[in-house]
């Protein structure tokens, strides 16, 4: 693989580093849409959306990592997801995202129902990342 | 020695109790500082790459853009806010605190200096908004009328992101919202196991200044000079970016002063037990001599009434 251009992925957290791999590509959601990252890119400064960033295995299957939101940063070969809170795939708590899930959607009628808008809308970012986690972990 | 031997035998066996138990509480709090410290390594990995893209941002000059005046439609939360700098009415202060005693001068060094915060900027009491996070200073303030808008009891040993999300979001909407319009955050900065240093630092709204005392040092080395492609555009990404500098700022302070907390606990605990030793060493003395007299004195009663006999 000597020849083969490669970048490091790292995805970090305000609880550390959860995730660091070596890969060919990956595949981020950004707000604007979905954007794959190769090696030896431009440097790049994105922000992301609610969703998960793939990154492809030396046997072309893709590891997961569900994001919610915050930024990244491309530099060197290197590939920096920098977000309040990430998981991969297998440390998602499916059942925590269940009753977040629920939560949210109890919090999104409440909202509308006294017409708050600040309210509705976090609990619909609150909602969306529920059920990211959840889409992710039962794919 | 008027002590009885049996008040000395009795100090002995209480003092060397407490001794065990200030004992264990500092094996406790060192556990606790170092479970924390490697915890603030891994924060400091994000806090730096925050902190390194917040500066590349600055470098290109577009915070001087944003804090040109500009029309935040009223009502509508906008991230930028924390970049204005409103005319100050209320100041906002978060006192970090420790829940329990027991740390020695941790907690009366935070809100000593915070008074002095606040007297130095010429504030009364109803220019100022605490936040309180912890149970001692909460009670400080409220017991003095002081506003206090939040507090928070029971932080965890090691506080989590998760833990402290809520909080930095509440922080953060106040600040919004126009509760206060500048924001200072007072704590004990770590700086070894025996020593913390007061620190009180103006966090909101977020400033060329406060972003390069920190920040500007680190920006040659680290190769963040780069031009970056923006997607979509740098507007767009400062306002992701800003909300989350903040909050790694506000749990950054919360992390530096729980280790904080948990040094200066360990320190007060190690020099209680040195205590404990140092009374036990001189109640034994006193023990062993009251003992000794009293053989003496035995001795002397026994001969006197063989000699009294003879």
């Amino acid at each position: 693989m000597a020849d083969k251009p490669e970048l490091t992925v790292n995805v970090v957290t305000p609880d550390g580093s959860i995730y660091e791999e070596t890969t060919d590509m990956a595949i981020c959601k950004t707000t604007q849409g979905e954007l794959g990252i190769l090696p030896n890119r431009l440097p790049l400064l994105a922000s992301l959306a609610i969703d998960e960033i793939r990154v492809r295995q030396d046997n072309g299957e893709f590891d997961e990592v569900a994001v919610s939101g915050g930024f990244l940063e491309f530099s060197d070969n290197t590939l920096s997801i920098v977000a309040s809170a990430a998981e991969r795939k297998e440390d998602i708590d499916s059942k925590r995202a269940e009753r977040a899930r629920e939560r949210a959607q109890e919090r999104i009628e409440k909202a509308k129902k006294a017409h708050n808008p600040d309210e509705l809308r976090r609990a619909e970012v609150s909602l969306r990342r529920a059920l990211n986690r959840l889409s992710i972990s039962n794919r | 020695m008027p002590a009885s031997l049996q008040e000395v035998k009795r100090r002995i066996t209480s003092t060397k109790k407490t001794g065990q138990i200030t004992t264990a509480m500092q094996m406790v709090s060192t556990s606790k500082l170092n479970q924390i410290q490697k915890h603030t390594k891994t924060y400091q990995v994000y806090a730096s790459k925050i902190r390194n893209v917040i500066t590349h941002l600055a470098a290109s000059h577009l915070l001087d853009d944003v804090e040109a005046p500009e029309t935040v439609e009223e009502g509508e939360v906008n991230s930028l806010a924390m970049l204005q700098q409103r005319s100050v009415k209320k100041t906002g202060l978060v006192v970090i605190t420790s829940d329990r005693g027991l740390v020695g001068s941790y907690n009366s060094n935070v809100i000593k200096q915070t008074m002095n915060l606040i007297s130095k900027n010429h504030h009364s009491k109803d220019d100022v908004e605490i936040i309180a996070i912890g149970g001692t200073g909460a009670d400080f303030f409220k017991k003095r009328g002081y506003d206090i808008v939040y507090e928070y009891r029971e932080l965890g040993d090691v506080p989590t992101f998760r833990e402290v999300r809520p909080i930095v979001r509440a922080i953060l909407k106040m600040f919004e919202s126009e509760k206060f319009d500048e924001l200072f955050v007072c704590y004990n900065h770590f700086v070894n196991s025996l020593t913390s240093t007061f620190r009180g630092e103006q966090m909101l709204p977020i400033s060329a200044e406060n972003l390069g005392s920190e920040g500007l040092s680190d920006t040659n080395d680290s190769g963040y000079n780069l031009e970056y492609d923006t997607e979509p555009s740098e507007d767009a990404i400062l306002e992701v970016i800003l909300p989350q500098y903040a909050e790694s700022l506000l749990y950054g302070a919360m992390l530096d002063a729980k280790t904080s907390e948990h040094a200066s606990s360990s320190t007060a605990m190690r020099s209680a037990s040195d205590n404990a030793d140092d009374i036990i060493a001189g109640l034994e003395l006193q023990y062993n001599r009251a003992r000794q007299s009293a053989i003496t004195t035995e001795i002397t009663e026994i001969t006197g009434a063989q000699a009294a006999l003879e």
